[in-house]
């Protein structure tokens, strides 16, 4: 039981961290639907650098930069070039599922290193995903450069008037948006399942994402919906550890991709759009050109 | 900054033949005025006259062709809207640059260098809570934009720009979105703010009775020049609507007497939910008869674009009935109404009224795709429609290069128009007019206003809604002033009063509620 519940905290330091970057994307007013590819980059490239380096330090950090990267690049189309921010991510997801599936193919296989202390028997990322929690709604909440990223993504226009670059703020959130998606797939490749296979992440990426609408883009919500999704997701890999005998284990797989679409569902429905559609960034997904 | 000090009656900011030239068109024509500290400098023009133009020139987001902009002595030029902003100069647009899911308090110290690193909302508070007693403004700063009047909102720009340690004060259209009673609130705050030597600019299209009583001087634009400086004492509002327009402007209307007939539209208790999901309108009742113009005087948000969208079956009715010639029409459908003749005119010219990227002919076919003498089958029969839209576009006089052109090249007064022609070419029993010459210049409106008389001469029933209370005053034959989403009562026109009627569209029930 113990085990179970430490990895389902492993599962869902992942969503967190994958989804807290996408948190940060969205309230600045850039939606990436590609963090799977983010991710999938991340894991991929982080993977092979540590095993080739023998050192995790090295892995993390590549997977950060290529994360930062991707995230910089998916501004270039969406914020300089204006182009639609839903057709650039899913460029960067393809890219990121057939460009990691060719350069990881040798690399097939366990990665063959120590595995990663725990700390009081739970991840150590898990610590740090409370800490960057705390840390993103606090400047969010309480600091003039997160008024200033809300700005940006309710209505660019009133922040540029007010002397804010929007160019500026957009870049800066959707290269912290990518470099914690690409930490959060090394810590999957690293950590949680280090073992690089074709396509290994299947869906990860696509859940966080839900995860922010899920949130209302407040960061403790997410926090608890990543605990939920992750301990889902780890139910359905094991029922049996915790419900044995309950429906089949293949049922037990769409689980979370069930409950995914309900999610988005309830979301997507005028009752919910009403209670809570003020919490939605008013111009997430919408380019932001000047005349 | 260069305004650190002013003295009474010192030149703050100069304007030395600035144009600005746009494709086909000479919108700022060296334009020359000067702007003193403590006084009120109204610049008047119509819609096109160039103030737009000036205006974005002064916050910085145009760059003159030519032309120099002095502030307190020195010459100055602006990159962007930061440069004026750190210059002195405060804009508070008519179209609110306000974040609105963000609390006023939040969207006054945003940007603000002193804000610091995190946020001392306490101290920003305790700030301007004492800019809002020296200058007699009340407005929650804890409230979301969203939720604030329109009046507030305007409010919470101007203590931003106060806030930002504005010298110069530019006001769009300043009371045009406020009813009397808060004008007058409005009209002693700015006299407050003059009395600190500030010096405010507010630009004007309407209600030129306001600048008369306020402002120490005037600079009338016409076509991109300067026509006019003149002292505000001895002008009348004759003499500025003439400098204005270029030619005597008569600001009557008749009122024309139809005669009564039989009820068309009656509507009881009815209720209905604003897109936020709370209720916008509350148990509204009144009734329509042929050759009748019903006038709801209201300021925007106060449930007369909810009223006006559950006549038209866009929007569902929470609770309550309405009759169309007797018959129960609460749950029909759009388009069941206009089969049964009813006619809608949106406040939302460009956005419902009409698709941009359409030509007028097809424009004119979203009227009439149901109608069977235009649509046998299925198949629309274009040649007919297209003969009506010549139709509509030579009496109703639209400027436009052909019926094939696309809606979007239309002037705001021309679409109107055509929106207006094509509805009315229907010959409807009821017309429902959303803010039909809102935004539109003199002729237009005239034009338009005339057409509504018209259908009115042909026992047509009309529901008039508008912001502007000389409109609703001197069309309709009942006027309903609404205020939160209730009718604060039904006066019949030629009893409505100017005061009265303004009182009541704010809520002042003092103002005696006849029914």
């Amino acid at each position: 039981m113990w085990e179970f519940f430490a990895r389902s905290l492993e599962a869902s330091t992942i969503f967190t961290l994958a989804a807290l970057g996408e948190l940060i994307n969205q309230r600045s007013g850039i939606l990436n639907v590609g963090i799977e590819g983010v991710m999938l980059f991340g894991a991929t490239l982080g993977f092979i650098a540590a095993q080739l380096s023998e050192s995790y330090l090295l892995g993390f950090v590549v997977a950060i930069a290529i994360g930062g990267l991707l995230g910089l690049m998916h501004g270039f189309f969406s914020v300089t070039l204006g182009a639609d921010q839903v057709v650039v991510g899913m460029g960067i997801w393809i890219l990121g599922f057939g460009l990691t599936t060719y350069i990881g193919n040798p690399y097939t296989g366990p990665l063959g290193m120590d595995r990663i202390p725990t700390i009081s028997g739970l991840s150590p990322f898990f610590y740090l995903g409370l800490v960057l929690v705390l840390v993103t709604w606090f400047v969010l909440s309480k600091t003039s450069l997160g008024l200033r990223i809300r700005s940006v993504g309710e209505n660019p226009a009133v922040a540029e008037v007010s002397g804010i670059s929007v160019a500026r703020t957009r870049y800066l959130c959707v290269m912290v948006g990518g470099m914690l998606g690409g930490f959060g797939g090394a810590v999957y490749s690293l950590f949680y399942n280090p073992v690089w296979n074709y396509n290994f992440l299947m869906g990860w990426g696509f859940i966080a994402l839900a995860l922010v609408f899920f949130s209302t883009w407040n960061p403790w919500i997410l926090l608890g919906g990543s605990l939920l999704f992750g301990t889902l997701w780890q139910l359905s890999l094991n029922p049996q550890l915790v419900l044995p005998g309950v429906m089949s284990r293949y049922l037990w797989r769409t689980v979370p991709f069930v409950t995914t679409i309900i999610v988005l569902l309830i979301m997507a429905s005028k009752w919910f759009r009403i209670r809570w559609g003020a919490a939605k960034p008013e111009a997430l997904g919408v380019p932001y050109l000047k005349e | 900054m260069l305004l650190e000090q002013v003295r009474h009656g010192e030149t703050v900011l100069e304007a030395r033949g600035i144009t600005k030239r746009f494709p086909g068109v000479v919108a700022n024509d060296g334009i020359h005025f000067e702007i003193r500290a403590g006084e009120i400098h109204a610049i008047l023009g119509e819609n096109g006259a160039g103030k737009t133009t000036l205006m974005n020139i002064l916050f910085g987001l145009y760059q003159p062709d030519e032309g120099e902009i002095w502030i307190g002595g020195q010459q100055v030029k602006f990159r962007s809207p930061l440069d004026a902003i750190d210059l002195g100069i405060g804009m508070v647009h008519q179209n609110r640059r306000l974040v609105s899911a963000h609390s006023a308090l939040e969207n006054i110290i945003l940007g603000h260098p002193k804000a610091g690193k995190i946020l001392d909302l306490k101290r920003a508070e305790a700030e301007i809570g004492e800019l809002c007693e020296r200058y007699g403004f009340s407005v929650d700063l804890k409230a979301k934009v969203w939720q604030l009047a329109e009046g507030e909102k305007q409010v919470v720009e101007i203590l931003k720009a106060l806030y930002r340690g504005a010298k110069i004060l530019i006001l769009d259209e300043p009371t045009s979105a406020l009813a009397p009673p808060e004008t007058k609130k409005l009209l002693s705050s700015i006299q407050a703010m003059t009395q600190d030597e500030l010096a405010i600019v507010p630009f004007i299209t309407h209600k030129l009775p306001i600048v008369l009583a306020v402002s120490d001087r005037v600079t009338v634009l016409r076509q991109g020049k300067v026509t006019a400086r003149l002292q505000t004492e001895g002008a009348t509002e004759q003499s500025l609507a003439k400098e204005m327009v270029g030619r005597e402007v008569i600001f009557r209307l008749e009122r024309v007497k139809a005669e009564k007939g039989q009820p068309i539209l009656q509507v009881e208790d009815l209720s209905a939910a604003s897109d936020k999901g709370y209720l916008a309108l509350k148990g509204v009742s009144f009734s329509i008869c042929e050759g009748e113009i019903f006038g709801i005087a209201g300021i925007s948000g106060n449930g007369q674009h909810e009223l006006a969208e559950v006549l038209a079956g866009l929007r569902k009715a929470e609770a309550g009935t309405v009759w169309l010639d007797g018959t129960d029409i609460t749950r029909a459908s759009a388009l069941e109404r206009w089969r049964r003749g009813m006619g809608y005119v949106p406040a939302e010219r460009v956005d419902v009224g009409s698709i941009g990227d359409f030509s007028l002919v097809e424009n004119v076919t979203m009227n009439y795709y149901f109608d069977e003498d235009y649509c046998r089958g299925g198949v629309v029969r274009y040649r007919g429609i297209r003969r009506l839209t010549k139709e509509i576009v030579s009496e109703y006089s639209v400027a436009t290069t052909g019926p094939d052109s696309k809606a979007k090249t239309l002037s705001g007064g021309n679409l109107q128009k055509l929106i207006l022609g094509r509805v009315l070419s229907r010959k409807p029993r009821l017309l429902i007019a959303n803010l039909p010459t809102q935004g539109l210049d003199v002729g237009a409106t005239e034009f338009v206003r005339n057409k509504l008389i018209e259908a009115k001469k042909q026992k047509a029933g009309i529901l008039l809604l508008s912001e502007d209370l000389d409109e609703i005053l001197s069309l309709s034959d009942w006027v309903a002033p609404i205020y939160e989403g209730e009718l604060m009562g039904i006066i019949p026109g030629e009893e409505a009063r100017r005061d009265i009627v303004g009182a009541l569209m704010a809520g002042s029930v003092t103002g005696g509620a006849a029914r």
